[in-house]
């Protein structure tokens, strides 16, 4: 284990410990970077609408960290798995689009989503050959336009 | 509540103070003031000069993660807060 990931993890369990809510925090080396899992009673809290305190948990972890974390590496925060659901989810949206698009040509949008959820659907959308995809927009939320590749 | 000891310090004010202590380069000037208003909860948050943009970040996306972590805490705890940033 990473010494940055261990402090990463302690930091986590410092600020929810801090917000007084009853959670464990682990973690876990994934091919896709450092995982954090929160687990405990008050889990319910950081899910709630769409995960937002669990997104904002993360991105504070990726900034106080961001000069300790090497180019590519990442940070994932998840509590109760609903992140590793939610990614789940949106991997098997990407693959179903994707289905679509090579069926019938016609190309697909997703989002707006996140820079982390684009991530899954590029990444999802580069196992398959017959199609390839793109973010349009200028803003931090961007759509994902899934087409044939020609 | 005037401005509380460290012994007292809300959920709110422990989480704000965490978390920009962890995103400046001085945490030694964080300084929070915590007052009620009508049984809610205000925090005044200052920085060193030029710190403030660490927790304002790009889009403002910073504070607003600050801001919900707060908010939660202060669910948690069944008062409402808000959060003030200054430097």
């Amino acid at each position: 284990m990473a010494a940055q990931t261990t402090k990463m993890a302690e930091f986590v369990q410092e600020v929810v410990r801090a917000m007084g809510l009853t959670l464990v925090a682990t973690v876990e080396e994934s091919p896709d970077g450092a995982r954090i899992n929160l687990e405990g009673e008050d889990g319910g809290l950081l899910i709630r609408r769409g995960g937002e305190g669990l997104q904002a948990l993360q991105h504070v972890v990726a900034t106080a960290f961001r000069d300790e974390l090497g180019d590519g590496q990442r940070v994932i925060v998840d509590c109760l798995g609903y992140r590793r659901e939610k990614d789940a989810e949106l991997r098997e949206m990407a693959r179903f689009a994707a289905e679509k698009v090579r069926r019938n040509g016609i190309q697909q949008e997703m989002g707006p989503l996140n820079p982390y959820e684009r991530r899954i659907v590029h990444l999802a959308i580069a196992e398959d050959p017959a199609v390839t995809s793109e973010s349009i927009g200028d803003a931090y939320m961007k759509t994902v336009i899934i087409s044939a590749r020609s | 509540m005037s401005e509380s000891g460290p012994d007292a310090a809300s959920p709110m004010r422990a989480v704000a103070e965490v978390v920009a202590r962890a995103l400046v380069d001085r945490p030694d000037a964080v300084r929070i003031v915590e007052t009620s208003r009508r049984g809610s909860v205000v925090l005044q948050l200052s920085t060193a000069p030029g710190d403030l943009g660490k927790l304002i970040g790009r889009q403002g996306r910073t504070a607003a993660a600050l801001r919900t972590l707060v908010g939660l805490a202060s669910e948690r705890a069944g008062v409402r807060a808000t959060l003030d940033l200054r430097d």
